[in-house]
């Protein structure tokens, strides 16, 4: 059940009784056939406890369970839209720049300070992340949202990758991430290049970056 | 295509090198007049080649071609004629451009979509309030947040994403509050607990024919299609409140902004 572009602001998803999907509320344009659109009160997977969870993450964007028979078109804000396929390891991504997810997708919530301290908190307030981000893992597809276009930049552990913080989209596989400062005397001046904070990716996976340093 | 050097550089455009009646990029359409006219909405025309004469509808030389082809006498203002010989560019604030042609056909779009039409075109209002039909062979230019993607019917259309629609009986709405029926679901209903999906409400298009989608919810602003004759059975006639007794929707309280509330959906 994987969706397929239809252009590079829409999706196209197939639902088949007995599996379902999760889409941003109000992103579905058009569908064919017999589907049900039922808001999520929890924002997602799992009990009370996960939806609490997300709650205090402020990670809860609103949800809803697509169900039923049919092809459903998605589409929202015109963002530019990207699917990325996951094959067991972990996407880590904004809550609110999720327009789609196969339900069998595990959700969960990742608070950015178990990544590096105090520093990680400090990169997820510098990426627009806040101290929270949402983590999706498993087999399955994910339709996420970007401002501008969206590039997969690969990362190996010979080859660490920097992206501005603001241009960042999501990232998955083995991948440590830290926040590069390059500040220096101009910076403290006023004279900096404005590229102070960079967002240091390295291991093995990939990095989806937006052609634009806009927030959703 | 002649390009000042670099290959790889922007493309420089001339007058010979402009495509006829054809898309210069996603975003901009070249007409090319020879003596004839094309009707545009105003303030569309982004630069032109050649002599061409932008006239208001109402410009009295004008009459008889407003008359053929011209339905909405009300919404006359917001359109004007281009005549003359040359290249006419259009856009629309970076929306996505293109053209359709029609064949002895009809199409109806949504009123603040559509460009600019070729004169053997019949352009009507639709009976669906803040719709236009085009009927009879013919070019016009429309345009979309995001790519036009056509579908067939039977579909479901989210309202917002709804351009037009080509050969289709008119679209009926269809409510799906499946998910408010039930203990759980009258608790959701009364007490606003859990929210609405925001999909409960589509237009449905069965029968044959095409639909036409754009690629995100986003509006373009609408035109006004002309006021209709205050008759009764005329859909959209409200006009003067009280008048006819019959008003879509919801009374009006004072303090409500009217139509500026329908439209934000306020």
């Amino acid at each position: 059940m994987a969706f397929r572009e239809v252009n590079s602001k829409m999706v196209e998803a197939t639902v088949v009784p007995g599996q379902r999907l999760f889409s941003q509320r109000g992103a579905m344009l058009a569908y064919k056939g017999e589907v049900s659109f039922t808001p999520n009160v929890q924002g997602g997977q799992g009990g009370v406890m996960s939806m609490i969870g997300r709650r205090l993450a402020n990670e809860a964007t609103p949800l809803m369970t697509v169900e039923g028979s049919g092809t459903v078109f998605f589409g929202h804000g015109g963002h530019h839209v990207q699917v990325i396929t996951l094959t067991g390891d972990t996407l880590y991504v904004e809550a609110d720049r999720l327009l789609a997810f196969d339900g069998t997708l595990q959700q969960g919530t990742m608070f950015l300070g178990s990544q590096g301290g105090v520093m990680g908190m400090v990169r997820g307030q510098v990426t627009g992340q806040g101290l929270f981000t949402t983590t999706l893992k498993g087999h399955g597809a994910v339709a996420v949202m970007a401002h501008g276009g969206v590039f997969e930049v690969p990362i190996t552990p010979q080859r660490p990758v920097h992206v501005d913080p603001q241009a960042y989209v999501a990232h998955h596989g083995d991948v440590r991430n830290k926040l590069s400062t390059a500040l220096g005397w101009r910076d403290m001046v006023g004279r900096g290049s404005g590229e102070a904070f960079q967002l240091e990716l390295s291991g093995s996976g990939s990095v989806y970056v937006q052609a634009s340093e806009e927030k959703l | 295509m002649s390009g000042y050097g670099v290959p790889g550089g922007p493309v420089v455009h001339d007058p010979m090198t402009l495509p006829v009646d054809d898309n210069v990029n996603k975003y901009t359409f070249c007409v090319e007049l020879k003596g004839s006219e094309w009707f545009l909405q105003k303030g569309k025309m982004i630069a032109y080649y050649g002599s061409m004469e932008f006239n208001g509808i109402g410009h009295g030389r004008l009459d008889r071609l407003v008359r053929t082809s011209f339905h909405s006498p009300l919404h006359a203002s917001d359109w004007v004629v281009a005549q003359g010989s040359g290249k006419m560019l259009l856009a629309d604030r970076a929306f996505d451009v293109n053209s359709y042609d029609l064949d002895d056909g009809n199409l109806t779009i949504r009123s603040g979509n559509l460009l600019a039409f070729q004169p053997s075109l019949a352009l009507k209002q639709s009976i669906v309030p803040g719709f236009l039909t085009l009927i009879g062979t013919g070019k016009f230019v429309a345009a979309s947040n995001g790519p036009v993607v056509f579908m067939e019917p039977p579909i479901r259309v989210d309202p917002q994403a709804l351009v037009g629609w080509a050969d289709c009986p008119s679209p009926c709405h269809h409510y799906d509050h499946g998910y408010m029926t039930g203990v759980m679901g009258g608790l959701r209903a009364m007490t606003g607990l859990g929210g609405a999906s925001g999909e409960e409400h589509q237009f449905e298009f069965v029968g044959a024919g095409t639909v036409l989608l754009q690629s995100t919810e986003i509006l373009m602003a609408e035109q006004a299609t002309g006021a209709v004759p205050q008759q009764a059975g005329v859909p959209g006639a409200g006009g003067v409140p009280g008048q006819h007794g019959q008003q879509t929707g919801a009374p009006r309280l004072p303090g409500q902004l009217g139509d500026l509330q329908r439209r934000f959906g306020l």
